[in-house]
């Protein structure tokens, strides 16, 4: 045990409570300097969670890997009720109560979705992996998440799920040629897909896919968050001195569009830093990926990181304008429990992973 | 084996994860890259931006669509209007420029005070709404004085304007501001301030008359001042709709109407099924609704106890009357209870249990076959073959012929009626059927109930000798073939034989109303408000007597023209009218003489 302690990596580990550290800066600072009600809960969750990451990391791998499946339909019947909720109670939601706190379970669900392909991509011999059949499973794991997802509706979500699958797969091993095959099956589709939605709905994905239209709500946000990173300049008006974030013109300034925040008190310094400790701890992932000696290991380590940079950089692409504003947060900077705990939880699997990755065999088959 | 096969996936993860590697890291790139853009070389824009000026968007409101008549007649469309404004910085002395302003039109009084004081609480450059929905002639006054006064400032708007006042409010509807659950509905999104459509085509077609906002950014300085427009998205107009709807004949049948204090007509063509006339009195002007202050215009509507609100050609539920035995002695020659040579003896009433059936004619009409019954209007033959169709298949019947039913036409609030059964009643009152309200129900009282556009429907498909014909409002260039049922045309034909005789030959009830401009077919219907008493059926001339106007029976009249080769179907139904051969079959005789006019 204390073995396992020593040789935990501790670059990780520093990497993510220092990116914690500068959202809670910028916490502090979107509350107009105070801790309360954002940085303090942001600190107090980040503790509570790296230690439960790092009892996560010291556990056997073993019992990850048997509990993979299990983990993955408990976590989609956590959905499913979120969907009931919503179809039968107070309308619809993405959040459910869970002994006290509130979580969205489409947060969790991306990280047992990378368990259930780790575990599947393990069992399986390479030589069958270029066989259709064995396409079906991986595609219904990632296929019954993404529809609950899609009807909640949060299509920024179900994007980074299908996203996320996407990369899963690739480093899988699954032949190009299918990847091409797939991704014509969905341009086909689309039309089709459309036809059966409702009128209303086809008004909210086109509204979705164009927000500049709804100019008061998201297309107001773009525009304010642009200027708020732009005058920033190169090295930022400093800690506590940006203007726009106070003036309320950012109405998720301590979610979504923390990032602009810490673009305008920092300046384009500050946004290099940022989304070069994302980089560094991305690559850490894939590390330790390549170092894995089972598949299972490898697979969940690169999902973590795949899902990590699906995150950033779906934020950043969002708050820069260059993709339509759908709600995902910055990992581990802006405010909010599930996508923090999602993180971190994950990032103590690849801890985990890490520690036992010399192991020659997980199971007896 | 084993090993060398692992060996192999190795090295193929390995690979794959080096690509994933330089994937993202080229996202990192554009990200990055992006973040240079705007933080360093566009860095300057923002900088002026962020200073003091803030960006706002206004939204640019479409101008909704246009509704026009069959024969493109604007029956819907658009004015401007002007609102004049005054910017108190603009004057030196804003009493001056209110007085001025009252010399060229009329100011309340304590409306230029209250202008004053408000002028002393908002910011300079705002402005103050002095009059509203001004029309061109006070506008010109107002310009050519416009250098003497100071600060009047003055926008244009667009009213929504129905040139025909009364004569298609019911149909067409009529524009409001949203209520609150209106606003949440998707066509409005951004725009709480629009008008909708609130009844008839307005409503049923906002989607389409509403169009497209467009918006534009301007740029504010921390007072609020707008400084610049920085890009501008025009709106884009609503779709326009053209109606089935002939003007010049909805015109003269309200003319019609008018002479009696509710009622309605409609006239519809039977080869399309296109409504060309649809008209209910008493009606309203969607002009005074739309124009304030309509306060007391609302007032008076909603006081008014014929709630001239109603359309009555959709909403108005009556018993049917005779005009209802088409159906039952169709039902009666299809299932095989009658054909041409049955004869029942009427001698003014039948007993059923230990109940009376009369006749409306009280010394019954002696022997009659199914022709002469429809002709006379006899009810007592009515009453013995229903005894023997029973209700079930008549109420099938009705249904054929498009009653009880809310038809696929974009009007709201249609009502649908009751073509009562034996299932029918089980549901509503979980009682059995009497053999008593059979008898009734085939004299078009009792439970059953129409509107009347359902009764120009029944009449168009007899009339076209069982098409199923589909009531259409919204005018199409597509010829639209409806399917036959075949199984009627043996009954239909003996049935229009049957009602030509009721208008063109002697002896039958509307022989009164026959017309050598445009001859026609067609069946009365007097429909009871009320049961009569013993005592009233005994003094003889109950129906002669003045009675009071609630009382009285509704007049109604369904028919078609012309005789071969029908092309208009009609039913026009007037409240408390006294009978329909007196007052409702004179008026689709006009109505049929005036189309027939308009054709040639």
């Amino acid at each position: 045990m204390l073995n396992k302690i020593q040789n935990l990596n501790y670059l990780l580990i520093f990497l993510v409570i220092l990116i914690s550290f500068i959202g809670a800066a910028g916490l502090y600072s979107a509350a107009g300097g105070s801790y309360n009600p954002w940085a303090s809960r942001h600190l107090i969750r980040l503790g509570f969670f790296i230690f439960l990451g790092v009892i996560l990391a010291l556990i056997n791998i073993k019992y990850i890997y048997e509990g993979a499946y299990i983990i993955f339909i408990l976590s989609l019947l956590l959905l499913l009720s979120v969907e009931l909720i919503g179809v039968f109670g107070k309308g619809a939601t993405r959040w459910i109560n869970l002994f006290g706190f509130s979580i969205q379970p489409s947060e969790i669900i991306k990280i047992t979705i990378i368990l259930a392909l780790a575990r599947f991509y393990h069992d399986l011999k390479f030589d069958e992996i270029k066989r259709i059949k064995n396409l079906f499973f991986p595609i219904l794991i990632l296929f019954l998440p993404f529809v609950l997802v899609v009807i909640q509706p949060d299509l920024g979500t179900a994007l980074s799920i299908a996203m996320l699958g996407v990369l899963v797969l690739f480093a899988s091993g699954i032949r190009i040629w299918k990847f091409v095959l797939g991704f014509f099956v969905l341009i086909l589709s689309i039309p089709l897909l459309l036809n059966y939605l409702q009128p209303y709905q086809k008004d909210r994905i086109f509204s979705f896919l164009n927000p500049e239209a709804d100019a008061l709500g998201r297309g107001y946000q773009l525009i304010q968050s642009k200027i708020a990173l732009g005058s920033g300049g190169l090295t930022g008006k400093g800690f506590l001195e940006g203007s726009q974030s106070y003036l309320q013109y950012l109405p998720e300034k301590q979610t979504d569009f923390i990032f602009t925040l810490i673009g305008e008190e920092f300046g384009f310094i500050g946004t290099m830093f940022i989304i070069l400790l994302f980089f560094l701890l991305i690559s850490v992932c894939f590390y330790i990926s390549i170092k894995s000696n089972h598949i299972f290991g490898r697979i969940l380590s690169i999902g973590v990181g795949s899902n990590l940079f699906i995150y950033v950089i779906m934020n950043i692409s969002m708050v820069s304008g260059l993709m339509p504003v759908v709600g995902i947060p910055l990992p581990l900077v802006s405010y909010g429990g599930s996508a923090m705990l999602a993180i971190i939880i994950s990032l103590g699997l690849v801890l985990n992973a890490e520690l036992n990755g010399n192991l020659k065999k997980l199971h007896n088959a | 084996m084993f090993y060398s096969d692992d060996k192999k996936q190795y090295s193929v993860l390995n690979r794959r994860t080096f690509f994933l590697y330089l994937f993202k890291l080229s996202f990192f790139g554009i990200v990055g890259w992006r973040l240079y853009n705007i933080q360093i070389k566009d860095s300057q824009k923002y900088k002026t931006l962020s200073n003091n000026n803030q960006i706002d968007v206004e939204i640019i409101y479409p101008l909704r669509g246009m509704i026009y008549d069959t024969n493109k007649n604007i029956l819907a469309s658009n004015i401007k209007v002007f609102d004049v404004y005054i910017i108190p910085e603009n004057t030196k002395n804003i009493n001056k420029s209110l007085n001025e302003l009252n010399q060229i039109i009329n100011i309340d009084f304590t409306d230029r005070r209250k202008i004053i004081e408000l002028s002393k609480k908002v910011k300079k450059f705002e402005k103050i709404k002095v009059l509203e929905n001004i029309n061109w002639s006070d506008l010109e006054k107002i310009e050519s004085n416009k250098l003497n006064i100071e600060g009047i400032f003055i926008s244009q708007d667009y009213m929504r304007i129905y040139r025909y006042n009364d004569i298609v409010s019911h149909l067409i509807g009529y524009t409001n501001k949203p209520n609150r659950e209106e606003v949440e509905l998707p066509f409005i999104a951004n725009m709480p301030n629009l008008e909708i459509g609130k009844d008839g085509i307005e409503k049923s077609f906002n989607p389409k008359l509403i169009g497209k906002s467009g918006q534009r950014e301007i740029e504010v300085n921390s007072y609020g001042r707008i400084i610049r427009e920085i890009s501008r998205k025009d709106s884009k107009k609503g779709n326009d709709i053209q109606i089935t709807i002939d003007l010049r004949i909805q015109q003269y049948a309200l003319n019609l109407l008018k002479e009696h204090k509710a009622g309605s007509a409609v006239l519809m063509d039977i080869n399309n099924g296109n409504i060309l006339c649809m008209v209910s009195t008493p009606s309203y002007n969607p002009n005074k609704i739309i124009q304030k202050p309509n306060k007391e215009y609302w007032d008076s509507i909603l006081d008014n106890e014929l709630s001239p609100l109603t359309y009555r050609c959709i909403q108005g539920l009556y018993a049917p009357g005779s005009t209802f035995k088409m159906v039952v002695a169709i039902a009666g020659i299809v299932h095989g209870v009658i054909d041409t040579n049955t004869n029942h003896f009427c001698n003014g009433k039948i007993g059923l249990g230990d109940r009376l059936y009369h006749c409306w004619k009280n010394n019954g009409h002696g022997l009659m076959n199914v022709s002469d019954a429809i002709k006379e209007s006899c009810d007592v033959f009515f009453y013995e073959i229903s005894k023997k169709i029973g209700i079930d298949k008549i109420a099938k019947v009705a249904e054929d012929f498009g009653l009880g039913k809310i038809y696929d036409v974009p009007l709201p609030n249609q009502k649908k009626g009751i073509i009562p059964s034996r299932d029918w009643k089980k549901k509503k009152y979980d009682e059995s059927w009497y053999p008593g309200e059979t008898l009734i129900s085939a004299i078009g009282q009792g439970f059953v109930l129409t509107n009347p556009l359902q009764l120009a429907v029944m009449t168009s498909i007899i009339a076209s000798d069982g098409k199923n014909i589909k009531p259409n409002i919204i005018k199409q260039n597509i010829n639209i073939e409806f399917e036959k049922l075949e199984k009627y045309q043996n009954a239909i034909k003996i049935i229009k034989s049957s009602m030509f005789k009721v208008v063109n030959e002697s002896k039958g009830t509307a022989y009164n109303s026959r017309s050598e401009s445009a001859p026609f077919a067609g069946k009365t219907g007097t429909s009871q408000v009320r049961r009569i008493t013993v005592a009233e059926r005994e003094s003889e001339d109950f129906r002669k007597k003045e009675v009071e106007w609630k009382k009285r029976d509704h007049a109604l009249f369904v028919g078609y023209m012309p005789v071969e080769k029908p092309r208009y179907a009609v039913s026009v139904v007037i409240e408390h009218g006294g009978s329909g051969a007196s007052t409702a079959a004179p008026i689709a005789k006009e109505i049929f003489q005036f189309t027939k006019k308009l054709e040639t």
